[in-house]
């Protein structure tokens, strides 16, 4: 018997030391208990005050010691529509601050300006800008842009003059990577790794329904990147999936019919893209011209003059992965009504061109999560009471801050990427749009199908891609701890 | 017919499509370019213009063929006036002023579009009669595309009978192989080339019109299409229609197999057809050596 009782002591210490191993490695990726739902600070929605006096086309001027944004984007050229998107977003965060009678920084209270700096949507453009916000206009933040190759010039100006550079816009893991990281440069954005692994587990966890995939990006490297963070989903998340066909086409491409083609005869169920306007609004007409119904996964399929024009039943089942993330309905409280009313009511009766198109009705989506994204930067610079970069780094890193939707987010210490939940959103006809759309008219548009169920990606399944070669990570999981 | 031939067989008729479109917009860019030599880098430009004249007519009047009809003419006219204005005189500064000049143009009409109409996406649709797909050999096909094949066969058929079976026409083409002479026969040669500059802003403008529901009106549409006019026009051989037209279609074939088979590929292979057809014949397929 004495045998046997060591027998099973020695099998039941070894089960333990097992059941402890298990518990080490799944609770590593699983929600930190320590400071995922308490974040540092929040935005105040209930705070917002009234900003009928916020005309984008005729920004305030500031005169004095002011906190100095510049927005580095397109202002020119055929990207220009991004430049003017990005400064509404920027601009309207940084009024409400100012209405609010600004940050108190650097021992006093400051405004907040926002500086237009035009890089043209050229490396030599940005560069150039960059440089001259720095240097001539002292700048303490340098906000952008779409564009990755564009972002890294603007983390090098940041890191070679020292003032942060703040990413609102440019989505490649490979900006905070041991190549081209520096301290000063955050990434408030969304990640390609995020995003495709999103859209499969997606697909595997909660849809649970269509399996073969055809995979149609751009090509290039945001494309191919976003091609290979889905099928890495798939694999980790719905394994039994298959990809029945992948193409990669040139930018701006005139005739998609080739491509629709081979997914016809592919016998795919969905078509993942990751292709953005004008492509992605192509690719999307001419698959409903050839008569193809089959629903997208996708990024930036959110255009809303180009879905209008395919029509309800074109755009009836598209499926759209977005950082702007709330679960429904999108108006909880008079607050979230007010505030965006507010937006929506100087859209329709005062805002001049190109203000008052169809993109900018509401303060929502890319806008909103450019809006956000902004009072996050702004929190972090109060917090830090200074502008200092060293001040801000130390305030930033690590930081957690609840948006004004209430979705929280992290930034992650080591490698300066944001940790975050994504939402998952199905376009639906206008009468079943209520569950989002909660307030009258109760849709989001009569002439296309638009949010409707929306899920939730949760932050542990996407974690942003670390490098195990960045030192700084070596040692810390997907949290950074 | 088995899945796999209906494959192939509707690449053709895609390949074949997609190479009418080519056609339509090279087909103006080879008379300006090819006939009178005019180096015409603002022709991508009234391309989009005629797209954007056009979506302002559907927006006020509610009818697409009225936009078919009127666009390509206010497109024409304003090429006109772009010719008789700067582009006659910049002629004698040869190939490099006029590259200048009309670059130029380029920007200002790309600025007046987004002064006028914005930087944002406009709506064009195809008009309800097009809208469907017709059966051809039991394999659907989208109407609207079948209109552009008509559309650029007609092009076709229309100028060169005007070229080939009309007064006008024998005047033009003497113009443009000897200017002097014609002058000198008392034919007021400055008319013929305002005429002729005229139709192929036209044919701009068509094609911008006849495209645009296949794409999106936006500032960038220019870009899109401008490169591959000018390859299609070197490779055709100046100055000729046909040659134009066969190049066309074999682009279109080679874009549609191209991605059927040589997917990673199919983006150069129109270049790379370039590239050898000018190593052995300089001056396109059915070009003349002057």
């Amino acid at each position: 018997m004495k045998w046997l009782n060591k027998r099973i002591f020695v099998i039941g210490l070894g089960l333990l030391v097992l059941s402890l191993l298990m518990g080490i490695s799944v609770d590593s990726q699983a929600a930190p208990k320590s400071d995922w739902a308490k974040p540092n600070a929040a935005m105040d929605i209930n705070d917002i005050p009234d900003m009928s006096d916020f005309d984008p086309n005729h920004p305030a001027v500031l005169q004095g010691d002011t906190i100095k944004i510049a927005v580095v984007a397109p202002f020119s050229g055929p990207a220009s529509i991004n430049g003017q998107i990005d400064y509404i977003s920027i601009q309207w965060a940084a009024h409400v601050i100012n209405k609010k009678g600004g940050l108190f920084v650097d021992g006093k209270k400051k405004m907040v300006e926002v500086i237009k700096a035009d890089n043209q949507s050229s490396p030599d453009g940005t560069k150039k800008v960059c440089e001259r916000m720095v240097l001539r206009e002292k700048v303490h933040v340098l906000m952008g842009t779409q564009g990755s190759h564009l972002m890294k010039i603007i983390n090098q100006t940041a890191e070679k003059y020292n003032v942060i550079a703040a990413n609102f816009g440019a989505n490649s893991d490979e900006l905070q990577d041991a190549t081209n990281f520096n301290r000063n440069a955050f990434q408030m954005t969304q990640s390609v790794s995020q995003l495709g692994r999103g859209l499969a587990y997606y697909y595997g966890k909660i849809r649970k329904k269509e399996k073969k995939f055809y995979i149609i990006c751009q090509d290039y490297s945001f494309g191919r990147g976003l091609a290979a963070a889905f099928k890495q989903g798939l694999k980790e998340y719905y394994p039994e999936a298959e990809i029945v066909g992948e193409d990669y086409h040139r930018l701006f491409l005139t005739d998609f019919a080739p491509f629709l083609i081979k997914i016809k005869a592919s016998g795919a169920e969905v078509i993942y893209t990751g292709d953005w306007v004008p492509d992605a609004n192509n690719l999307l007409k001419q698959t409903r011209q050839q008569g193809i119904t089959l629903p997208f996964a996708n990024i930036y399929m959110d255009e809303p003059v180009g879905l209008n024009e395919v029509g309800v039943e074109g755009t009836e089942g598209l499926v759209n992965i977005s950082q702007y993330g709330a679960e429904n309905p999108a108006f909880k409280t008079e607050a979230d009504i007010r505030n965006n009313k507010m937006w929506n009511d100087m859209w329709k009766n005062k805002w001049k061109a190109p203000y008052n198109a169809a993109l900018y009705e509401w303060p929502l989506g890319t806008i909103g999560s450019y809006i956000e994204q902004t009072y996050w930067l702004l929190s972090v610079i109060e917090r830090a009471k200074s502008t200092d970069p060293e001040k801000i780094i130390k305030v930033w890193e690590g930081d957690v801050y609840k948006f004004g939707n209430r979705k929280t987010v992290k930034m992650r210490a080591c490698d300066h990427k944001v940790i975050q939940d994504f939402h998952v959103y199905e376009s639906v006809r206008p009468d079943k749009q209520k569950v989002s759309m909660n307030i009258p008219p109760y849709y989001w548009s009569k002439e296309r199908s638009a949010a409707g169920p929306v899920h939730v990606i949760p932050a542990e399944a996407v974690l942003p891609w670390m490098d195990p070669k960045l030192d700084r990570c070596k040692g810390k999981n997907g949290w950074g701890e | 017919m088995d899945p796999t031939t209906v494959m192939y067989v509707s690449q053709g008729l895609q390949g074949l499509a997609y190479g009418m479109i080519l056609f339509l917009i090279a087909s103006g860019l080879n008379i300006i370019f090819g006939m009178m030599g005019i180096l015409n880098m603002a022709h991508a430009a009234f391309f989009m213009l005629g797209a954007y004249i056009c979506y302002q007519i559907v927006a006020m009047t509610g009818s697409f063929w009225l936009g078919f009809l009127f666009a390509p003419i206010v497109t024409a006219a304003l090429g006109v006036l772009m010719q008789q204005l700067f582009l006659r005189k910049a002629h004698v500064l040869g190939h490099f002023g006029e590259l200048i000049l009309t670059m130029g143009i380029a920007s200002v009409i790309v600025a007046a579009i987004k002064k006028f109409w914005g930087t944002q996406n406009l709506p064009l649709s195809m008009p309800d009669s097009l809208n469907g797909m017709v059966s051809i050999v039991g394999i659907s096909y989208p109407a609207y595309r079948l209109f552009v094949i008509g559309l650029a066969l007609v092009v076709l058929v229309l100028m060169m009978l005007l070229l080939y079976r009309t007064r006008l026409g024998k005047i033009v083409r003497a113009a443009v192989s000897d200017r002097e002479m014609v002058n000198a026969l008392g034919i007021n040669i400055n008319l013929v080339f305002m005429l002729v500059f005229g139709g192929g802003i036209w044919l701009a403008g068509l094609a911008g019109v006849a495209i645009a529901p296949i794409l999106t009106v936006f500032p960038g549409l220019a870009d899109q299409v401008g490169m591959d006019a000018f390859i299609v026009v070197v490779t055709g051989g100046f100055g000729s229609l046909v040659g134009a037209f066969i190049v066309s279609i074999i682009f279109g074939l080679l874009s549609s197999y191209g991605v059927q088979f040589l997917s990673n590929f199919a983006p150069v292979l129109m270049v790379c057809f370039m590239a050898i057809v000018l190593v052995i014949r300089p001056n396109g397929l059915f070009g003349v050596k002057e």
